[in-house]
């Protein structure tokens, strides 16, 4: 198991139980599963390059199978972390063309369904998440002390191959065999599951080309919406043209770009904006790298546009195809408060009809449509009072089919502040690595039913209009944290340029320029961020943050 | 995810020099362990995060003046198998906290045992 997954990153949180979930589906499908082909069948291996390449150390047989590779499946990331260990620790000797195509080829014939593969698509995409779902401490430990459990779980093998890999693993890392772990990932990840079996019967380009319409979330900067233009490119690639417009200020942004599709739904791509980008850490105009996660029937896709030296900002990315219909892409109004009156609400989307009348909207139970103030073919202006008795919560809003599920929240009160991420680590900079920024949000929270704070029930109001500040633990109440950084007033933290060689637990807390809690003081919430290093070095080994590896393998190359 | 990032921002934060004592990340040492307090407060807020789980609390001397504390304990996953959650501190909540002052009289304490105005006891120290 490889210690290159990334863990800091921007905001946006994928929820914990999709990984359960995937558990959960796993043990379902075991008696499918059997009937599909037996459990230690190897996958053939195909590629004359990869069997030109990898066969002097994994001969290929009669029926085309070559040990360990035709024994396992794995994302684009899975492959080409196998194709480095390769390289630094067996000698392989590839061009760099050469690993892109064997990459490329294993991705798709020995890689993972879509089904498979979004249990953990947080890992490629960066995101900061919470693993909140390892099933005991034996588990934790073997699997997810060094790296994400998304690791081991981005790969599907044999129970010999789990056996043979975890052994081996173990051994070079210096911790006993673990035959729990062997015994829950050869149930939970096995080689062979009917959504690979269903997946891989398709072939050739996913169709992908033609428009597509795009809403963008960007922490601290709001949602963007737009579309993108999608052209083959030949290769097995895409060129992207992306015009997206902020449901905030209006401002734009035009990006051109290049993916590559593996197995038919992992598209990997960079893209930039035009101009000059990059002067400001946080530019949604840098360049970026894109990963998306296509759904089976290629009709959406979401995923993460991300850059920074820690992957700490990107874009949260939702895709869907433009069709003759009408679709729903965002509105500006995250959250309504009960008793409001014509209450201007600004609803985003493609291929509105000239004619809209207040009975094409819906907005739930008591928000009443009052009229349609203005529209065009991508906005809708309505009107609407929310009446004084409506239930708090989340509500769906719908216009003809086109739906946005819990878009608007209705709530009576904000009962408190939510900074997000919640703890998260910053970094100095060094002579050869940039500084590692955060992007803070403050989100208002309404308890929900159960009247208790911080509990599943609650709603969940959108962005608040904050001030920010920062406080060094246990430092005098009227001390400055200057010397570890600064928040600006966007909540954008950035660490002091000078690196102090220690690491340093902040508060960085947000404070509600309106709204207050029963006593009339303004609500506040807070993050917890501990400001550390860019690498240090312990017995001899260097852990490196931006690689989030430890060093002793060889030179540090970035990916 | 963030398993093995609090795992390395520990270590670290142990390992190096001391540049701002009462300021840098810490393990425990920042507390003295050679004696304990105990403070019975009100809850104002609680964050139950990485790598600290801290509950804040207002604490009223004997004067009527309020002071506001923190109290820290270990990372979500023990205090998750001790039977607490992000809603186990609740504002206003009574509470009453024992553990080891901050060494430089801050106002923090590394919480070794809390207990509810039920007379619910838990133990919360990692080490325990």
């Amino acid at each position: 198991m490889k210690s290159d997954s990334r863990r800091l990153t921007a905001s946006v949180y994928r929820g914990a139980g999709i990984l359960a979930a995937a558990f959960l589906a796993a043990g379902a499908l075991q008696t499918l599963y059997a009937q599909v082909k037996t459990s230690e069948e190897g996958v053939p291996v195909t590629d004359a390059l990869v069997i030109a390449r990898c066969g002097k150390c994994h001969a290929r047989d009669e029926r085309g199978n070559m040990p360990r590779i035709s024994s396992a499946r794995s994302t684009p990331e899975g492959w080409q972390d196998a194709v480095k260990r390769m390289v630094v620790l067996n000698g392989l000797s590839v061009t760099a063309p050469e690993a892109r195509l064997i990459v490329r080829y294993l991705s798709s014939s020995h890689g993972l369904a879509p089904e498979e593969a979004r249990p953990v698509m947080y890992n490629p995409e960066r995101r900061i998440h919470e693993e909140s779902d390892i099933p005991n401490d034996r588990l934790r430990n073997a699997c997810a002390k060094c790296h994400a459990f998304a690791v081991p779980l981005s790969w599907r093998r044999t129970r010999g191959e789990w056996k043979e890999f975890i052994d081996s693993h173990a051994a070079r890392q210096g911790f006993p065999p673990n035959e729990q772990a062997v015994a829950f990932l050869a149930e939970a990840a096995p080689l062979h599951t009917p959504e690979w079996e269903a997946w891989n019967t398709r072939s050739g380009m996913p169709k992908l080309t033609g428009r597509w319409l795009v809403t963008a979330s960007v922490p601290g900067r709001g949602t963007y919406c737009g579309d993108m233009q999608v052209d083959e490119a030949g290769d097995d690639e895409f060129t992207t043209r992306v015009n997206l417009r902020s449901v905030r200020d209006g401002s734009e942004l035009h990006r051109t770009g290049r993916s590559a599709v593996y197995a038919g739904h992992a598209w990997r791509g960079r893209s930039a904006g035009g101009g000059t980008a990059g002067s400001a850490p946080d530019d949604p105009s840098s360049e970026t790298r894109e990963v998306l996660w296509f759904a089976p029937d290629l009709t959406k896709a979401e995923g993460r546009w991300y850059w920074g030296q820690y992957q700490e900002f990107g874009f949260d990315v939702r895709l869907q195809r433009a069709s003759a219909q009408p679709a729903l892409l965002a509105i500006d109004r995250l959250a309504l408060r009960t008793g409001k009156r014509a209450e201007r609400v600004r609803l985003i989307g493609d291929n509105f009809p000239a004619r809209v009348t207040p009975g094409d909207l819906d907005f739930g139970p008591g928000v009443i449509v009052r009229g349609i103030v203005s529209g065009s073919p991508g906005e809708l202006v309505a009107e609407v009072d929310v009446d004084a008795d409506a239930q708090p919560g989340k509500h769906a809003v719908r216009f003809h089919g086109a739906v946005l599920p819990g878009a608007l929240a209705i709530y009576d009160r904000v009962d408190y502040v939510r900074v997000v991420p919640e703890s998260a680590v910053a970094s100095f900079g060094d002579s050869s690595h940039l500084k590692g920024s955060l992007q803070f949000e403050a989100i208002g929270y309404q308890r929900g039913p159960d009247g208790r704070l911080h509990t599943a029930d609650d709603v969940e109001l959108g962005p608040l209009d904050v001030t920010w500040s920062m406080h060094v633990f246990h430092a005098a109440e009227d001390s400055s944290a200057d010397f570890v950084g600064q928040v600006s007033a966007s909540g954008l933290l950035i660490p002091a340029s000078g690196n102090p060689a220690n690491n340093f637990d902040v508060w960085v807390t947000a404070t509600a320029k309106t709204e207050k809690n029963p006593q009339g003081v303004a609500l506040t919430g807070k993050s917890y961020v501990v400001v550390t290093l860019p690498s240090y070095t312990l017995n001899g080994r260097r852990y490196v943050r931006d690689l989030d590896r430890w060093v002793d393998d060889g030179p540090a190359e970035t990916h | 995810m963030k398993n093995a990032l609090w795992a390395f921002v520990a270590v670290s934060g142990g390992l190096l020099l001391t540049a701002h004592p009462a300021a840098a990340h810490h393990g425990w040492a920042e507390f003295d362990s050679t004696r304990e307090i105990t403070l019975e407060g009100t809850v104002t807020d609680f964050h139950f995060v990485n790598p600290h789980c801290v509950v804040e609390f207002d604490v009223e001397d004997i004067k009527g003046r309020v002071r506001k504390w923190q109290g820290e304990f270990s990372s979500p996953g023990p205090l998750t198998r001790k039977g607490l959650t992000a809603a186990s501190f609740q504002p206003g909540d009574r509470l009453t906290i024992t553990g080891f002052p901050a060494k430089n009289d801050a106002p923090a304490i590394h919480a070794t045992r809390i207990r509810f105005s039920n007379g619910q006891e838990i133990n919360v120290d990692a080490g325990r």
